[in-house]
């Protein structure tokens, strides 16, 4: 058994090398992995995956009144499967928001901070919430001017 | 449950406890069936029991041959009106599981003497399996994390409009039972490496069997589960069960998908199985070391693992070079290469890029299909990663993978949803626990009456609407019961903590944190009605436009010209059109309107696999008249339909997606078609005057616009004003020469040509002496007298 596996030695000159593993090639701790899905996520929710295939501008153009093309608009409006660069990055600015938020929010039992802290949090948490989910819904408006209408 | 035995309540308190849990889980879930199947008819209430678009239609009918002539019959059928020329086996090329469920309820039924027509079983098919899926979700969450978390993931994937899209009453397509198939298959794995059991793992394959049967999909389970053996064996966590579980995973699950006739020999074939393979002997491998680890000294197991390493990992590749390069197993397939490098369709397979629901996905898809669950699916991807096991990893990877696929297409959106559900249930069951559960502690410690605070707790928790009051039962067995042994001690020890300091958090902050997430929960299902209400469940064969004051008109010309056709063409009439690109409905009435009871065949349908046939077709509606005609004549074509939205200013009528035709019918003909001549100098596609005279007199646009120059729409406009493409059209005075004008429907939506014999256009001219007319033979004997006639007894 021994001289089987130790048989491509006898030919082979084992060389002396000292291959020391890298000392940054270790498994990755559980937050450095849930940063690196959150910033994907952020970028696949913002439609960058569009964005590279279509190359929309980064924000449109319309004409004004007078004839004048009038630049930054920021939404495409009507359209729901286009948008501009920067409207998708907002939005899942937004959403990424939305989802720290809630994160924030279940630190309230981690700290065994006072009171005044807790509130704080909870505060900071709501508010990302809150606002994340009002200004996607603004954004919805605008992108689809008869939402939750009729 | 855990925490009432530890409690020393008397038995019969637990007894009752258990009951009252489990009968909420009960009642839950029974709501969310109903509420998730109710949703879903909206199409069948606003117009009539009937199946959407083309590939419903296409399975309703192989599904009604099904029952009519067995499964066996059917497994031969050689369909003659579908794809004309070819003809279609039908038996070999679909998934059988649809039409097997449904053929099986059917019969069912009527063994039971309850006599309910077969459409009516399809067309109600996907709702009630709606329901099923979310049950299994419910197990599958629960195994992942705690039953509260899995009521909550129950509730919300019975109305989460990014899975009502594919499963709306009427819409009998696989995904509708494959989501649920797909979501049991995980369950039972999960269920299979968490207890080591051989019995898990055979339920897991056959339920991986019944998933290869209904949908295509299944390659997604065939990677996903590989790869999450392989990431436990990264993060070295082997261990005898998941050995035992994917062993027989893998062996059962591959002779299983192989019984399926469209599947075949794929599974040991193509590349897209190899990975599941590779890790298959990955196993062997990484078992057997284990096993001589025990048997041998350390420095020898070492030269045995580098040299027996290198050695295997070398064969290993280079076999898989050379059967590739042999032709034993295939490449990638070109779809699956679309999902890597998304530029691929594209460039390669423009019938694969044409189809709108292949597009990429855009932020509004993410949350008009999702809602707040866009922000809850992040929170609970981090409670999941917080507290790691085996079968967590599981999840994480499936959310990762299904994130990725969901941005490159939209359709894709579907694998994403049940993976958001279930991590947000995981969130909000997480949060609420937090700001509940306390509540439960100080009464616990205050009083010693427990039982009554979950009570109280639940009325408290009373909203008038029905799903919000679901979700807010989920949320109170959430904390009825407790979720894993980890948390347990956590909220334990935090109690400890917190009776030390004076106070928590106060019941304010706590009401109003209560509040406002029942609040986005509101918000939640209000988004989901008003979705499915209006994006997801119209029939599509049936436009819907609201007026200035908000009425609702009905444009029911598909309707119109389908009844038409049926009642105007003969039985063996071929009828081209263009495949439809986007919302695939056309060409799927006219090929069976079974309300009619009459089939009509058609040339080219929505299925994309046909690429050189439906190019010709695409050549045809792209060249000239004349040349136009030479392919018709070759296709054996009768009559010729086209949909034309300038009249009413619909934009998915065929010029907007004349372009893909133009597109494919180059890849197959790159000498007769040009992509550019279709454009302006300026590379615009237009339709107006300075369009290119090839787009201006191509049959396509011949058809589409013919006699439309002389239609004045309002008194604003000039004549021949198309309101689609806010342009007077270039061509207006033009006639046809071999096809002419067989009906045009109230809005002009869809428009049907005859295409003429060639003696009724080219029918020589003969000189006025050489005609010969034919002289009444016969010459009536009858006089006038006696012309008059009687009628026979």
């Amino acid at each position: 058994m021994e001289q089987f596996f130790t048989l491509p030695f006898a030919v082979l000159e084992v060389p002396h090398l000292k291959i020391k593993r890298p000392s940054w090639l270790n498994q990755p701790s559980a937050m450095a992995m849930f940063s690196i899905v959150l910033a994907s996520y952020f970028l696949v929710t913002g439609g960058i995956i569009y964005d590279v295939i279509v190359e929309p501008p980064s924000v449109g153009s319309t004409t004004g009144e007078h004839g004048h093309s009038r630049p930054y608009v920021a939404f495409m409006p009507y359209r729901v499967n286009g948008q501009y660069i920067m409207e998708g990055l907002a939005s899942s600015f937004l959403f990424s928001l939305g989802g720290l938020g809630f994160i924030v929010l279940d630190h309230i039992h981690t700290t065994t901070t006072p009171k005044l802290n807790r509130l704080l949090i909870t505060a900071v948490g709501f508010i990302c919430v809150l606002v994340s989910f009002f200004t996607t819904w603004i954004f919805m408006r605008m992108k689809l001017p008869g939402y939750l209408q009729s | 449950m855990v925490q009432a035995g530890s409690k020393k309540s008397p038995i019969s308190k637990i007894n009752s406890k258990a009951g009252i849990s489990s009968l909420i889980i009960f009642v839950v879930l029974l709501l969310a069936w109903i509420a998730g199947f109710a949703s879903r008819l909206f199409a069948v209430i606003r117009f009539e029991s009937i199946i959407h678009e083309f590939d419903p239609w296409f399975n309703y009918r192989a599904t009604a041959y099904m029952v009519k002539h067995g499964f066996y019959n059917f497994l031969n059928w050689f369909d003659e009106r579908a794809w004309y020329p070819l003809g279609r086996i039908v038996g070999g090329t679909v998934y059988p599981g649809l039409m097997l469920t449904s053929g099986s309820i059917h019969y069912i039924l009527h063994l039971l003497h309850i006599n309910v027509h077969i459409r009516d079983i399809c067309v109600f098919l996907a709702p009630v399996f709606s329901g099923l899926t979310a049950i299994s979700t419910y197990f599958l969450t629960k195994e992942l994390w705690s039953a509260g978390a899995g009521l909550f993931a129950a509730c919300f994937i019975a109305i989460v409009p990014g899975y009502i899209s594919r499963s709306v009453a009427g819409s009998y397509d696989n995904e509708g039972i494959a989501i649920f198939a797909l979501q049991f298959t995980y369950f039972l794995w999960i269920k299979s490496v968490k207890t080591g059991s051989v019995f898990w793992a055979v339920a897991a394959s056959l339920s991986y069997f019944y998933m290869v049967s209904a949908w295509g999909g299944y390659v997604f389970i065939i990677n996903l589960i590989p790869l999450h053996v392989f990431v436990l064996l990264l993060m070295g966590r082997y261990s005898n069960r998941l050995f035992t579980s994917y062993t027989t995973f893998y062996i059962l699950g591959l002779i299983f998908s192989m019984q399926i006739p469209l599947v075949g020999f794929q599974p040991i074939r193509t590349s897209e199985h190899m990975a599941a393979a590779g890790v298959f002997a990955l196993m062997f491998a990484v078992g057997i070391l284990r096993y001589l680890q025990n048997m041998m000294t350390k420095s020898e197991f070492k030269s045995l693992v580098i040299f027996g390493g290198l050695a295997s990992a070398g064969v290993v590749f280079l076999a898989v070079v050379i059967l590739t390069y042999a032709g034993y197993v295939a490449p990638w397939s070109g779809r699956f290469y679309s999902l890597w490098d998304t530029g691929y369709a594209k460039i390669h397979i423009p019938i694969i890029a044409s189809v709108s629901e292949h597009q990429p996905t855009t932020w509004f898809s993410f949350f008009f299909d999702l809602h707040v669950l866009v922000a809850t699916f992040p929170a609970g991807l981090w409670y999941v990663i917080k507290n790691i096991n085996d079968e967590r990893v599981f999840v994480v990877l499936y959310a990762l993978s299904a994130v990725y696929f969901a941005g490159v297409m939209v359709r894709l959106m579907l694998t994403l949803t049940p993976v958001v559900c279930i991590l947000s249930g995981i969130a909000f069951s997480g949060l609420l626990e937090l700001f509940l559960r306390e509540d439960d502690v100080y009464h616990n410690e205050d009083s010693e009456e427990e039982e009554h605070s979950t009570p109280s707790k639940r009325l408290y928790d009373k909203l008038p609407k029905e799903a919000k009051s679901k979700l807010k039962s989920g949320k109170s067995v959430g904390n009825v019961k407790t979720p894993t042994p980890q948390v347990v001690g956590r909220v334990q020890k935090m109690k400890h903590e917190q009776s030390k300091e004076s106070d928590g958090i106060g019941p304010n902050i706590r009401s109003v944190v209560t509040v406002v997430i029942l609040l986005l929960l509101m918000l939640f299902a209000v988004h989901c009605t008003w979705v499915t209400s209006n994006a997801y469940s119209s029939p599509s064969i049936v436009l819907a436009s609201y007026g200035s004051d908000g009425s609702r008109q009905i444009l029911d010309d598909f309707r119109e010209a389908y009844f038409w056709l049926s009642q105007n063409t003969d039985d063996d009439a071929r009828v081209m059109s263009c495949f439809s690109n986007s919302c695939c409905i056309r060409v799927g009435l006219r090929l069976s309107n079974s309300r009619n009871g009459r089939n009509r065949t058609t040339l080219v349908d929505n299925n994309t696999w046909n690429n050189s046939h439906i190019a010709l077709v695409g050549k045809a509606m792209s060249s000239n008249e004349t040349a136009a005609y030479e392919i018709m004549t070759a296709l054996d074509v009768d009559y010729v339909l086209v949909i034309f939205g300038g009249v009413i200013g619909y934009s998915g009528d065929d010029i907007n997606k004349f372009l893909w035709m133009v597109r494919i019918a180059e890849g197959e003909h790159p000498k007769d078609i040009r992509e550019s001549d279709y454009f302006t100098e300026h590379g615009e596609f237009r339709v107006d005057s300075e369009g290119s005279p090839t787009l201006l007199n191509c049959l396509m646009y011949k058809l589409s616009y013919y006699r439309f120059g002389e239609l004045k729409l309002d008194y604003r406009t000039p004549a021949g004003f198309d309101r689609t493409r806010n342009a007077v059209i270039g061509n207006k005075d033009f006639q046809l020469t071999y096809l002419e004008e067989a009906y045009t429907t109230e809005h002009w939506l869809v428009r049907v040509y005859r295409v003429k014999k060639p003696d009724e256009f080219n029918r020589p001219r003969i000189p006025v002496a050489n005609r010969v007319v034919k002289s009444p033979s016969f010459v009536s004997k009858k006089s006038t007298k006696r012309k008059k006639g009687f009628h026979k007894e």
